[in-house]
């Protein structure tokens, strides 16, 4: 192979690419193969804390197996919009990129909503991380209670899988609302971040949560302000597969958490 | 607090050191330049993206198990607690396994082995090379051998955790693997030996550095093998014999990578030599100070000499074996002031130093193609296009003893 | 532009060719699809490997409708299929082999 002979013919400055296709793209996957290696090691973590504990429970009743449900819909929708929003930019259509990109935003807040109403209501039940304050005012649940007590791994798991794969999606709207809106997106992020912060109750995890926004609204404003640019449709694609892969990470996530844990 | 914020710095280092990984990974498939195809990538180069491509399959495995171990510390979760206190503390936690956390830290923390050593693997490859006046003996088996340690890195794991009470036939699938890391090290021995094997060799100051490090890299990688079977780990596992293996493999030979690539590329850095004198004495000393250091602490820890433990002086058997232990101090402090010597010759150097010539030791790589010190975008906005291997020397009928990777050919190549 | 960028930029065109809206309409009902399927398997009152089994096979084919059409691997060259895929594969295989047995240990020896 040293020894092949190079034409100088073609002005080209560099080798083309192993994987023939553009650097950015790579990245992307490169990226999510190290991600899905984190999430690859959470799972195996919660698995082998189910494996070794004895009695796990299977608390869940049908009203969470319906919310898990409907989230997963509203995820898959959004991978939906997302591929139509990456079909719009490719054929060059800005409007119908931004409404499709709006729309997968949309879906992905639904299932953050939809996910943090879940966790409340959880919690306030009693299948709760010994560290979330108690929620004044409500009935405690023996039967999650119990849960708590007796096999700790079981929220343990619970929250640390889905509260890391909700950052996730979070962390994806703020991307994708940096694609569709650019510097336009900013203000829209810090009226969000007010919003869950003064909107939930001081001792829910999400009062503290929401906090995450705020820290994405400063470095997307760093950013935005280092490099300023135009994002094409190699970016919207190249956006469009984070956001797929938290798609598919919940895939894994809902049938081990929720549905193995449905009490029929 | 201290160590939550210690694990918080290393999330943070995990995910840094994953975006550095990803930009090494892209630029090499990426931005070679024309005719730099990746068998003419010098082995520094070829190392490095290695080291990248386990970075990132390692480091996203740490970054979860540095969560879950968050987790477990702040928000009373128990994934790695089995029974008892956190931090000194008794908490209610109960039900984890703390092989879990082994698995998961030791799922990179094997790979993070050869993320060190493989970098200094690749650059004393170069050098010596670049100092024997010879092409690298069997560049193409260096290549594989680099691949295959890092394929075969992901799958030993296990052999950190002989005494951790996991699964014996898990033990015993590593240790076989373990033990077949052997054989693409010992390729790439034979390679160095090959390489310089009536080379007309320059012992200049990174040189030296160099075949410090294969000497040091064989003495500690012979001690290998006895580590990697489970009967002989049980006993040698707790004793300074673990930390004289993994200091000569893994610490020193790196660092005297890392000194070989400072003398090597200082020159191209800032456009002056490092004093040649000084820089063999430091050689020598920190050469000698080094197996000073380690070689007598396989003796103690096959005598029995725990590591582990702050002082054992009340105890008979470790009490007679206090002589080592002050020789290897008096050795140890010895070598650390040796260093001074590099600090000194660095900063004096970078003032005083004689100046450099564009290419000082005759190399055929891309970064002696450019000025000393390199304009501003490296190349002064000419991309260089390369028809050669990275390793011709002492070729037959050029005009001088080496070709540079950028030089046309002149005559048609077999 | 040299030639390495048209050919790239060749590339990427043919790759965009496939972004037709019937095919996601229907990766995306299938997708669906699948997930109730899921949760109805999950009512039925199975053994729970037999349950764990059916599951995981049936989420491994949603993963692979999502990677191969929403995220254009299917369209790919040959060599980023298999070099992606088999790098984070064979890791997953890795901890699947040597993580478990010492869970069922845990369980059925009593050491922790």
């Amino acid at each position: 192979m040293a020894d092949t002979v190079v034409t100088h013919d073609i002005p080209s400055v560099y080798e083309p690419s192993l994987f023939g296709t553009y650097s950015k793209k790579i990245g992307m996957w490169l990226f999510l193969m190290s991600d899905s290696l984190t999430f690859g090691a959470l799972l195996y973590a919660y698995s082998y804390g189910r494996i070794s504990t004895a009695g796990w429970p299977t608390p869940f009743h049908s009203t969470s197996i319906v919310n898990a449900t409907i989230m997963t819909a509203f995820l898959l929708t959004s991978s939906l919009t997302m591929v139509m929003a990456v079909r719009a930019s490719v054929q060059k259509d800005a409007k119908m990129q931004t409404i499709w990109l709006l729309a997968t935003i949309a879906c992905g807040a639904g299932f953050v909503i939809l996910h943090g109403m879940e966790w409340s209501k959880l919690i306030a039940e009693g299948l709760t991380l010994p560290m979330f304050p108690a929620v004044p005012g409500h009935e405690v649940s023996a039967e999650f209670a119990n849960v708590a007590k007796s096999v700790p791994q079981f929220p343990s798991t619970f929250f640390t899988l889905t509260g890391m794969h909700m950052v996730h999606v979070t962390l994806g709207i703020v991307y994708l609302g940096v694609v569709a809106l650019r510097r336009k997106f900013i203000p829209v992020l810090l009226a969000l971040w007010l919003i869950a912060w003064l909107a939930t109750p001081s001792y829910s995890p999400f009062h503290y949560g929401a906090h995450v926004l705020l820290v994405a609204a400063v470095v997307i404003s760093i950013i935005l302000w280092l490099k300023p640019k135009v994002y094409d449709s190699s970016d919207v694609e190249v956006a469009g597969l984070y956001w797929h892969f938290v798609d598919l990470v919940w895939m894994f996530i809902f049938p081990l958490v929720y549905l193995m844990s449905t009490r029929i | 607090m201290g160590a939550d914020l210690w694990i918080i710095s290393i999330a943070i280092f995990c995910l840094g050191a994953l975006m550095g990984a990803l930009n090494f990974i892209t630029t090499t498939l990426d931005m070679r330049a024309k005719g730099m195809t990746l068998m003419r990538m010098p082995l520094t180069c070829w190392a490095w993206f290695v080291t990248a491509i386990l970075g990132l399959l390692a480091f996203g495995v740490l970054l979860s198990a540095g969560i879950l171990l968050l987790m477990d510390r702040n928000l009373g979760t128990s994934f790695f607690v089995p029974l008892g206190t956190v931090n000194g503390v008794l908490t209610g936690h109960k039900g984890g396994s703390p092989l879990l956390w082994q698995h998961l830290f030791w799922f990179f923390g094997h790979p993070e082995v050869y993320i060190a050593i493989l970098p200094a693997m690749g650059l004393c490859s170069q050098l010596l090379s670049v100092f024997s006046r010879k092409p690298i003996f069997g560049y193409k088996a260096m290549v594989y051998a680099i691949l295959a340690i890092g394929f075969l890195g992901f799958m030993v794991w296990g052999h950190h955790m002989f005494m951790s009470g996991m699964s014996p036939y898990s033990a015993f699938a590593f240790s076989i693997m373990t033990m077949g890391i052997g054989v693409p090290s010992a390729i790439k021995t034979f390679n160095w030996l090959g390489t310089l094997w009536r080379g007309k060799i320059r012992f200049s100051s990174p040189m030296l550095f160099a075949i410090g490090f294969v000497s040091l890299f064989v003495v500690g990688g012979i001690s290998g093998p006895f580590l990697a079977q489970p009967v002989l780990d049980i006993y040698l596992h707790e004793t300074y014999f673990v930390i004289a293996h993994f200091h000569l493999i893994m610490g020193v030979a790196s660092i005297f990578g890392i000194f070989a690539a400072t003398y090597y590329w200082f020159p191209k850095m800032f456009g002056r030599m490092m004093n040649e004198p000084l820089a063999k004495t430091h050689f020598w000393l920190t050469f000698i100070g080094a197996y000073a250091i380690f070689m007598p602490m396989h003796y103690y820890g096959m005598a029995g000499g725990l590591r582990r433990y702050s002082q054992g002086t009340e105890v008979g058997w470790i009490n007679q074996l206090w002589p080592i232990q002050r020789f290897i101090s008096i050795a140890a402090f010895v070598t650390i002031a040796a260093q001074f010597i590099f600090v000194f010759n660095l900063f004096w150097s970078m003032k005083k130093g004689k100046k450099a010539v564009d290419n000082p030791w005759e190399a055929t790589t891309l970064e002696w193609t450019t000025a000393t010190p390199p304009p501003h975008d490296n190349f002064g906005g000419l991309t260089p296009v390369v028809y050669n291997g990275p390793y011709e020397y002492s070729v037959p009928g050029a005009p001088r003893d080496y070709v540079m990777q950028t030089d046309a050919p002149v005559t048609a190549r077999h | 532009m040299d030639a390495t960028q048209i050919a790239i930029a060749e590339r990427v065109a043919e790759e965009q060719r496939h972004h037709k809206k019937a095919q996601f309409l229907w990766v995306w009902v299938a997708l669906l699809v699948i997930t109730g399927i899921e949760v109805y398997l999950t009512y039925q009152n199975m053994e729970p490997i037999k349950m764990l089994t059916i599951l995981m096979g049936l989420s491994l084919i949603k993963a692979a409708l999502i990677i191969g059409f929403f995220m254009h691997l299917r369209y790919e060259i040959s060599r980023m299929k298999w070099i992606t895929m088999s790098a984070v594969v064979g890791c997953l295989i890795l901890m699947t082999i040597f993580f478990f047995p010492d869970a069922h240990r845990i369980i059925t020896l009593g050491v922790k």
